[in-house]
């Protein structure tokens, strides 16, 4: 791999980092108020990078330096409700340990915007990459957003303020990468200039102002919701939820006309105007599953890739539209749903089938516990989302790289 | 945008702009306190301890406790060094 | 007249400290002869309307928080979880201080937050020495869920977790000294105090908000819960008093960990001069009764030592703290 930065590159702003690098300089650029910093594997090198921004004095924010990632939850939403912009990191466990001030922040409807490492969870200990922490905290009312690449994790973080400060949204925003093969790896990033970032950001300061806590004003934050009143503030986050599906495209085009990049919105297409079948995957592996799908392209299979940028609020309405009249989807799942077979983004799509207009769905399991999603095992799903589209018979759940599960006796 | 009806906010606030919430607490009462004027001193510490602080003082005559929202804990008898205040059952006092 | 020519003495000075509207309505549920009410209603009228509360789930939340638009009174609050309230309460301040907004933050919670499921992050804030008031108003339980056992519970109390019964008989443990615990953290300001001594209990309120300009105070609020313990709601105050005659309760406070007591007891009476009025201490035999005032004992003599320190080690005038360092976060 090019480690070394071409004085063109300088020139363009583009630096090698790594994805850990691109959330704390992407951090660094949104001017956060407070930050909470607490460590976890993969995701350490965001918090060193930010106290190191905070120590040489690059970056003017209060750094709380918490006992544990629960409190760096909840230091982050008070200080957003009191009128602050936020920022905080973690991963897997950390992100459990936080999970009722998680909850407890998109109630409250802090628009604290952090991110994740994607990591696995269980008791299994697994020092390793797998989306089961997003799984796992998928319905806790918070916008998450996936990325790709290093450059997506930048762009994603600068894009997550937009949205969730916006007067219409004001709801938290995660950002999922991940763990290990995101968090560490080294790629070219352009990275914007501070003038660039606060151009992109300053749109928020001409919205009306949201409602925060401020000494002596009679006013407070935490009111019970009593009956119709917590109704009413459910549908009122539901409601601003569906709305963020159509600012996060907007945001994404506001984005491409500043910075020349345009990422898709909820979903980036990947060769998809005249496939027969696709891969709907998200994250990193979406990199090898392009390169593959090139390799069928060059021989005349029509393939393609939808990969999943926005998760929740998921892109129903737009997923419909990708996947409907092709032959056969195949969904990539990196994590388990518990008492299904499938993969859990393969059970939310199968929601919308019968939308679809005959589209046939796959389950793939595959890249739990940093088993590598390799060209060969993109190769095979690929090639049996093919074999589904001509009608052959072919198992609905396949584990790609653990190929004992897939035996029907052993189910 | 959905409609404002329990809430003035996007998000769980409340504001104490308009009156506060407020329950009638003197219903929870049996007992009620009675103060001797004669014997009050002045010294206040009914006033003081009053857990809903409604004791106030009544002229220059003696502290008083306001019966709206009085619970009848007994609190200002106890602590009065004079025994100036009694508590009297509620009953006593319906015609 | 008699009347006219009747004796009268100075209005207590407690009177004096209050130098502000009680901001809560004057119909709130509380039970009667609530410690809680009394010490939520007077900590405004001391500090002023301007201060931001936190509070947590317990006695205090339903007062404290709303209900959908409405309130019960008119402060800031900031309604938050047990388990991470000193949380809380620091990004609030932690945004102030960045945006330059005065202000005064009290995070109030009972036993069950300070002394339990939120101890770690109450010693994480202390460590960093965060720049608010945090109070614990201590009941010994949790008893908004009705009367659990808790980290100050005491030995011998019954509490629905710590019943009576053939082979247990009430809590058989220790309750934590979560003062002295804090006091070690080396903070501005820790203090004890109860409803018994109110002039005491607003000198410590206007000295905790004194210290939070140098970081961290801490206020442990001895305060009875009538229902709970099985008390006559009429001896709410007497309770306190006893519990601070017979040592049971010290009064004191510490600077920088510097222990000085507020009051000393000249002839401690018997603990059980305060476990006379609690039904929760009502199944004590004189045996358990010992245990219970040996530990008043040793608790008291452990403070009773550390306030001595002074002399005996020749601390400094002055505890060491960041601020020498001219550090300012």
């Amino acid at each position: 791999m090019n480690t070394t930065t071409t004085d063109q590159d300088k020139a363009t702003g583009i630096k090698v980092v790594t994805g850990n690098a691109a959330a704390a300089i992407a951090a660094k650029l949104a001017r956060p108020d407070v930050v909470a910093a607490y460590p976890i594997t993969p995701q350490t090198e965001v918090i060193e990078k930010i106290s190191q921004f905070h120590a040489s004095g690059e970056m003017d924010c209060e750094l709380i330096t918490v006992e544990g990632e629960n409190s760096a939850m909840n230091s982050v939403m008070a200080a957003s409700l009191a009128g602050g912009r936020v920022f905080t990191a973690s991963s897997s466990w950390g992100l459990v340990f936080m999970y009722d001030a998680v909850l407890a922040v998109a109630g409250a409807r802090a628009p604290v915007v952090m991110v994740n490492v994607n990591r696995e969870t269980p008791g299994i200990i697994a020092v390793s990459s797998g989306q089961q922490d997003m799984i796992s905290t998928r319905d806790s009312g918070w916008i998450f957003l996936v990325a790709e690449t290093c450059q997506e994790v930048l762009d994603l973080v600068l894009q997550a303020y937009r949205l969730a400060e916006d007067h219409d949204i004001q709801l938290p925003v995660m950002v999922h990468y991940d763990g290990f093969y995101l968090s560490y790896l080294s790629e070219g990033v352009q990275i914007p200039s501070q003038e660039e970032a606060d151009k992109f950001l300053s749109v928020l300061e001409t919205q009306p102002k949201r409602t925060v806590l401020h000494p002596g004003e009679k006013l407070g934050v935490g009111s019970h919701g009593i009956l119709g009143g917590y109704l009413e503030l459910r549908h009122k986050h539901l409601a601003a939820m569906e709305r963020s599906k159509a600012k996060f495209d907007s945001i994404d085009r506001e984005f491409a006309e500043q910075f020349g990049r345009s990422w898709g919105g909820q979903l980036e297409l990947y060769r998809t105007e005249d496939a027969d079948v696709v891969l709907v995957g998200s994250g990193s592996m979406c990199g090898t599953i392009k390169t593959v799908i090139d390799e069928y392209r060059d021989s005349g299979i029509k393939v393609g890739l939808v990969k999943i940028r926005m998760y929740r609020p998921f892109p129903s309405e737009a997923m419909v539209e990708a996947l409907q009249g092709l032959k056969a989807a195949g969904v990539v799942d990196r994590s388990l749903a518990f008492g299904f077979k499938g993969g859990p983004i393969y059970l939310e799509l199968k929601a919308f089938e019968t939308r679809m207009n005959g589209t046939r769905l796959l389950s793939f399991i595959d890249g739990i516990a940093n088993t590598d999603i390799t060209k060969t095992n993109v190769a095979q799903m690929i090639d049996q989302t093919i074999d589904l589209a001509e009608g052959k018979q072919v198992p609905e759940v396949t584990w790609v790289s653990y190929p004992q599960a897939n035996d029907p006796e052993d189910a | 945008m959905p409609k404002n009806q329990y809430f003035n906010h996007e998000g769980p606030w409340s504001d104490a702009t308009g009156p506060l919430m407020c329950t009638d607490t003197g219903d929870w009462r049996t007992k009620r306190p009675v103060v001797d004027a004669e014997r009050c001193i002045f010294c206040g510490f009914c006033a003081i301890y009053c857990p809903i602080q409604v004791v106030q003082m009544k002229g220059e005559s003696h502290f008083e406790a306001d019966l709206g929202f009085c619970k009848g804990c007994g609190i200002c008898a106890q602590e009065c060094p004079k025994n100036a205040i009694s508590m009297v059952s509620e009953e006593e006092f319906q015609s | 007249m008699e009347t006219q020519k009747k004796k009268k003495v100075k209005p207590s000075k407690v009177l004096d400290y209050l130098k502000h509207d009680d901001p809560f309505s004057k119909g709130v549920a509380f039970c009667p002869g609530c410690g809680l009410e009394l010490l939520l209603r007077f900590i405004p009228q001391v500090l002023g309307n301007d201060i931001v509360i936190t509070g947590t789930p317990s006695c205090s939340a339903p007062v404290l928080l709303g209900q959908n638009k409405q309130s019960w009174h008119t402060l800031s609050y900031f309604g938050t979880l047990m388990t991470g309230a000193a949380a809380n309460a620091t990004g609030l301040v932690r945004y102030y201080r960045k945006a330059g907004i005065d202000n005064t933050v009290v995070c109030f919670n009972g036993d069950g937050t300070a002394a339990d499921i939120g101890f770690g992050n109450l010693s994480g804030a202390a460590e960093r020495n965060e720049p608010f008031i945090y109070i614990c108003y201590d009941n010994e339980g949790y008893m908004n869920t009705g009367v659990q056992k808790s980290g100050t519970t005491p030995f011998g109390a019954t509490t629905t977790t710590t019943p009576y019964g053939a082979v247990s008989k009430g809590k058989n443990l220790r309750r934590m000294n979560l003062a002295l615990k804090m006091a070690m953290h080396k903070i501005p300001y820790t203090a004890t105090a109860t409803l018994s001594n109110l002039a005491d209990l607003a000198k410590k309120l206007l000295k905790a908000k004194e210290a939070k300009e140098r970081g961290f105070a801490f206020l442990h609020v001895f305060a009875p819960c009538p229902t709970g313990w099985g008390a006559d709601p009429a001896h709410t105050i007497e309770i306190c008093r006893r519990a601070v005659k017979t040592n049971y309760f010290p009064l004191w406070e510490a600077e920088n960990g510097k222990i000085r007591m507020t009051q000393t007891v000249k002839k401690p009476k018997p603990v059980k001069n305060y476990t006379e009025l609690i039904k929760k201490f009502s199944r004590l035999t004189d045996e358990d009764h010992e245990v219970l005032q040996d530990d008043v004992d040793y608790e008291y003599c452990i403070l009773g030592g550390l306030s001595v320190l002074e002399s005996e080690c020749r601390l400094p005038e002055e505890a060491p703290t960041h601020e020498a360092k001219g550090e300012s976060r």
